[in-house]
């Protein structure tokens, strides 16, 4: 049974159909990647799996429960987390006070509990930060825990959203072009991470444009083009695809 | 370094509150020091919302008068005091909630004039039920606050009861700021996006947070209504708000102990002359001919030049100071400051 299913969702904003109708299927454990040119509402449908957009038709099904028009902290909480394009992190704080924030959904402590310093406060602190530091080991980021996230090099900022996404303690991660304005060496990093990530037994599905990443490190991969699904399948099927070749030699090669 | 510099201030501050009335005799000098304790309760519950949160609320002076009059008024009509009280901050609190559930969907400028209205609504709200309030005249002959047969009737007294309600709020407030819910706040500051991403019910926070500052707000009315003994509209205004709200700013977003500085700074300097003896009379009445322009000036000055406020900047001083030896030429620019 699949984990997530996306069901003929559709999204229009204005005149423009952005998501026309589209399905796919994510099975627990892979890598599963949505790719198509600029415009082809990649990141529209990541903003509806999440519940930062309602689609205007079609639904999201996480492990049998619908999570369409949940609001997005409610889905984060059911399992579902993601990352962003520009990566949206919390700039005035550090690299650990960001991975902590991660970790909200799944701690306790309130207003009231934290200003009367309750028994259980101590303890928990102590405890996420602990989990924080192990987190931040994770993707080779302690040494610069204290730092602001917004005095960090953009390669390392797009690591600490994905440490933050994983201090969620996520069933399935969506990753909205994690390797944007990455060098090579940080790339392959990256898919390294991705794979890591994989490992420990959480789902990945990531949009993204570097086609080496892609076929490097996806199970399955869907192509939207102009809001439509247009192939899926395994890297090698789609990369002989004929519809998926003329979509992407119509606008621009791909990078690989 | 930086967190035993702290912990050295807050003990020497406490001594000094401490030690202050036994000192100083001088009555009005403990008036104004008790107003700098008032003012720090209203700042402290601004701080989370504006400073942390980044929720800005020019309505302030509408809660403290909520808790002012409500308590003033229970009081009067022979409630006990520490009833009065939880009937004060309550009744703010209520109107914080009243408030926060349609306007924190707005934001920025949006949210600032969606207070400001509430400000001048509850300012008219004051002056018109006269019934009730005593209307423009005021409310005459408040008790002194009492728990029991524990009289706060003596200026002494009375600067004690503030400054232990002051020890209060601002370790309540810390122990928040330092952890998960202080950490949501501070992240809806930083991106409210992100923070949804990371599970928090940013609506839910804010309303709290909102609620928290508007209590806090009752508070310090509550204290100010059986300080003075007399309530009237015209300390609740817009322009008290902007001076809470320039407070915070001068201290510094995020930063308790920066709002804490602002607050006792922009307290004392129409009274210049009381904390500073021997300060020429031309200067001191250049000072408070233009308290109201100097507070505009600074808070412009804070925006333009300052973001971080008095709490960045004493945080990079401590960094040059004690961070690297190296930089030998910088320690005595930061010593000289």
């Amino acid at each position: 049974m699949s984990m997530l299913s996306v069901k003929g969702i559709t999204k229009r904003f204005g005149g423009v159909t952005a998501v026309d109708d589209v399905s796919f299927e994510v099975f627990e454990g892979t890598i599963h990647a949505v790719i198509g040119p600029n415009g082809a509402g990649k990141s529209t449908a990541f903003n509806v799996m999440t519940g930062f957009d309602r689609p205007d038709e079609g639904s999201v099904v996480f492990e049998g429960a619908t999570i369409t028009g949940m609001r997005p902290h409610r889905i984060v909480r059911l399992g579902v987390v993601r990352t962003f394009q520009n990566t949206m992190l919390f700039d005035e704080m550090t690299a650990l006070e960001n991975v902590l924030v991660g970790m909200h959904a799944r701690t306790r402590v309130g207003f009231l509990g934290a200003a009367l310093s309750l028994p259980g406060v101590r303890a928990e602190e102590r405890l996420v930060r602990e989990q924080a530091h192990r987190i931040l080991r994770l993707v080779d980021m302690d040494d610069v825990h204290a730092v602001p996230a917004g005095d960090l090099p953009h390669g390392q900022r797009r690591l600490l959203e994905i440490a933050r996404a994983l201090a969620t303690e996520p069933r399935i991660m969506l990753l909205d072009e994690p390797a944007a304005g990455l060098n090579n060496v940080e790339t392959a990093q990256l898919g390294e991470t991705l794979r890591r990530i994989r490992d420990t037994g959480v789902t990945v599905v990531i949009v993204e444009h570097d086609m080496g990443l892609v076929m490097e490190v996806s199970d399955e991969i869907v192509v939207l083009n102009e809001g439509r699904k247009i192939a899926e399948g395994p890297p090698l099927l789609i990369q002989k695809d004929p519809a998926v070749i003329e979509a992407y030699l119509g606008e621009e090669a791909p990078d690989a | 370094m930086r967190g035993s510099i702290r912990a050295i201030a807050i003990i020497a501050l406490t001594i000094g509150v401490a030690i202050t009335p036994f000192v100083m005799t001088d009555r009005y000098i403990l008036r104004i020091l008790t107003f700098v304790g008032i003012n720090l309760i209203m700042v402290a519950g601004l701080s989370l919302l504006f400073g942390y949160a980044g929720q800005i609320s020019l309505g302030q002076a509408a809660f403290y008068g909520l808790g002012a009059y409500t308590s003033g008024y229970l009081a009067k009509a022979g409630v006990p005091w520490l009833l009065a009280l939880v009937g004060g901050v309550a009744v703010a609190a209520i109107g914080g909630l009243l408030i926060a559930l349609p306007s924190l969907r707005l934001k920025g400028h949006y949210l600032a004039m969606a207070t400001l209205g509430f400000g001048e609504i509850m300012l008219f709200f004051f002056t018109e039920t006269e019934s009730v309030t005593g209307g423009s005249n005021g409310l005459r002959g408040i008790p002194a606050a009492s728990i029991g047969p524990l009289e706060f009737a003596t200026p002494v007294a009375k600067y004690f009861l503030v400054w232990s309600v002051v020890a209060i709020v601002l370790v309540l407030a810390a122990n928040i700021v330092r952890r998960r819910p202080g950490r949501a706040l501070r992240a809806i500051h930083g991106s409210e996006t992100g923070a949804q991403a990371c599970g928090i019910d940013t609506v839910r926070v804010k309303i709290q947070v909102f609620v928290l500052s508007a209590g806090l707000g009752g508070l310090a009315g509550v204290l100010y209504a059986h300080y003075v003994g007399f309530v009237s509209p015209s300390t609740f205004t817009l322009h008290y708000s902007l001076i809470l709200v320039t407070m915070v700013a001068l201290g510094g977003m995020g930063s308790l102990g920066g709002a804490v500085a602002g607050t006792v700074l922009l307290t004392l300097l129409p009274y210049v002359d009381a904390i500073i003896p021997g300060l020429p009379r031309s200067t001191v009445e250049l000072i408070q001919d233009w308290t109201n322009d100097i507070y505009g000036m600074v808070l412009i000055l804070v925006m333009l030049f300052m973001p971080r406020g008095l709490a960045g900047w004493a945080t990079s001083l401590v960094g040059r100071l004690g961070g690297r030896d190296r930089a030998g030429g910088s320690v005595h620019q930061g010593g000289g400051a």
